[in-house]
């Protein structure tokens, strides 16, 4: 009986530790998402008491909102390109930094440099980088080259890609660093005895045992770059026009300027969705790559 | 559990003799053409990414004549600190700077301990209250607080939150605490059990137990936390620039989004201020820059 009721006091006593924490997690995210759930369906304006339910007309209207296909249609083109461009890079200088050149430490705190820095500093900089520091390069090498990426319409895209670029693929670069130095060596050793070129050893060994690295990076940058806001708001502001608005953007000018909270709701939620979907998506295709490595 | 300790650290001689070997390989390894041609992409790639961090500092340094008449790839002519006092006063940056270290300092630090407390706490204790509290808390980790913005500011301002200090050191720990339980439980199982047991009947309570035995033992743990977490709050935006409006309570990134959209005019300004608030952060990287890749790539290695 004693020992029961000592075995009881240690459980309260252990969930003790857990509930400040479990509370706080609840209110400051769980109970915002279900908020963001209800206002969803109504058609407040973030101000007035009564909140009239308008049903899933919020949601109707995403589907013919001009605006939401754009910020849309960014939102995906970017994170393709990004998925696809970090991981390469990423990839290919790992793997530079695992072979035998010289001043390995020196080139991988370069390149981890620049993650140190905000998103909002990045996107700063980069647009000075653009409008004053390169078009001076013309001047040194007599060429003619448009530096001024962020300004035009068609390649706003790039330019922050290029921003966006220099700031993360250092930090996927030491995942992908970490993951190529942890595979035993006997494994390369056996290939070579068996007579494999290099370029076999890198497919056939050095790629399924980075599986669960390419899980984290590909999950990653993908829902990053959904994310994206902070490089947006000091690099474009959304523009020229609305060409670089993201989908976080479009949710904080309808709700926070335009005053449409029960729409801008809907959004978040759309968004959040939209993110599950893929991670899980992502995560379940790459894990079964993973075991079949 | 001791053949599970034993296992450890079995593994972890294992590894090293590992380590040792492949350093030995490499050293076999010829420099040959096809190395040369790496080191020159290397080189390049170094010069694509340290290129802008050279232009902060060239920037910072630069007087408003050099910023207008000269080229902007020349360097500054004179050592000049003038921009450095300039965004000294015009950001308010001593206030801006410790409400930054503060909100940082104080979310990490509780955010430490109520992580490691409830990953103990979950792998120490039997019963579905806890396996469930491990599975809610992680879950977190896929819901984006930056889509849920709204909702989060309405929740604080209904209980008048905003715009104080704890409001958004409070909205820090909700929204870093999944990743911290999942990074603590992680670290767990090099929590050797038989010390707490010994504690355990010697009378020591759960929360004693937790501060003066677990907590010591999970400094590294604490170490990745830390680093991850600061970096994340420092660097912050979005969730600052919406919960605090006052002047005496605003953050350095939101502060320096004042000098950012000031179009073009004194910007070398604001690039001295770059380089005050990269600072502390890249000192406490420089010190805690190995727990930080151990917190990065927990799960990306197999085994």
């Amino acid at each position: 009986m004693q020992k029961n009721s000592l075995e009881r006091k240690e459980t309260l006593q252990h969930m003790t530790l857990i509930l400040p924490g479990m509370l706080i997690f609840t209110i400051g995210l769980i109970i915002p998402l279900f908020l963001a759930f209800r206002y969803s369906f109504t058609n407040w304006d973030g101000m007035t008491i009564d909140k009239p339910f308008i049903g899933i007309q919020n949601y109707i209207k995403l589907f013919s909102d001009v605006y939401v296909k754009d910020a849309w249609l960014f939102t995906i083109k970017f994170t393709l390109w990004n998925t696809i461009l970090q991981n390469i890079f990423a990839l290919l200088f790992a793997v530079a930094l695992d072979s035998s050149i010289k001043g390995k430490k020196i080139y991988r705190t370069i390149l981890f440099l620049p993650c140190l820095i905000s998103a909002l500093v990045t996107g700063f900089l980069w647009l000075k980088m653009f409008s004053n520091v390169l078009p001076a390069l013309n001047d040194l090498l007599g060429t003619n080259i448009n530096f001024l990426l962020l300004g035009n319409k068609d390649t706003v895209l790039s330019g922050l890609l290029i921003a966006n670029n220099w700031q993360w693929v250092g930090y996927w670069m030491l995942i992908y660093l970490a993951a190529l130095q942890s595979i035993p060596s006997d494994l390369y050793e056996a290939a070579k005895v068996d007579g494999a070129s290099k370029i076999r050893q890198f497919i056939h060994i050095t790629i399924p045992m980075l599986a669960p690295a390419f899980t984290i990076c590909i999950v990653g940058i993908t829902t990053g770059s959904l994310k994206v806001y902070d490089l947006l708001v000091s690099a474009t502001g959304g523009g020229p026009g609305r060409a670089s608005t993201s989908i976080i953007q479009l949710i904080y000018t309808t709700a926070i300027s335009g005053r449409q909270y029960g729409y801008g709701c809907a959004l978040s939620i759309s968004l959040v969705a939209i993110l599950l979907i893929v991670a899980l998506i992502q995560v379940k295709v790459l894990r079964k790559k993973e075991v079949q490595a | 559990m001791q053949k599970i300790t034993e296992f450890i650290k079995s593994q972890r001689i294992y590894s090293k003799s590992k380590k040792q070997e492949e350093k030995e390989t490499i050293k076999e390894e010829k420099y040959t053409s096809s190395t040369f041609l790496l080191q020159v992409f290397m080189t390049l790639a170094a010069l694509f990414f340290l290129t802008p961090i050279l232009i902060i500092f060239n920037y910072s340094m630069k007087t408003k004549k050099e910023l207008y008449i000269g080229n902007p790839l020349a360097l500054p002519e004179t050592f000049n600190l003038s921009n450095f006092e300039a965004a000294f006063n015009k950001l308010n940056l001593v206030v801006s700077f410790t409400n930054t270290l503060l909100y940082t300092a104080i979310s990490v630090a509780i955010l430490v301990i109520l992580c490691g407390a409830a990953a103990w706490a979950i792998a120490r204790a039997k019963g579905n209250f806890f396996k469930f509290a491990y599975v809610y808390f992680v879950i977190g980790i896929l819901i984006p607080y930056q889509a849920l913005f709204l909702p989060i500011y309405i929740i604080g301002y209904k209980l008048s939150l905003t715009n104080t200090r704890l409001g958004i050191i409070l909205m820090y720990i909700a929204t870093g605490i999944s990743f911290g339980v999942f990074i603590m439980t992680s670290f767990m199982s090099t929590v050797p059990i038989e010390l707490e047991e010994a504690a355990k009947i010697d009378g020591c309570s759960i929360y004693r137990t937790y501060f003066s035995i677990v907590l010591p033992l999970l400094k590294p743990a604490m170490a990745t936390l830390t680093i991850m977490l600061s970096f994340q709050i420092w660097n912050d935006y979005l969730m600052a620039s919406l919960f605090v409006s006052s002047k005496k309570l605003k953050t350095l990134t939101v502060a320096m989004q004042s000098l950012f959209s000031q179009q073009a005019s004194d910007y070398s300004t604001a690039f001295a201020a770059i380089v005050i608030s990269v600072l502390p952060i890249a000192i406490l990287f420089m010190c805690l820059q190995k727990y930080f890749i151990k917190g990065m790539t927990v799960g990306a290695v197999k085994g």
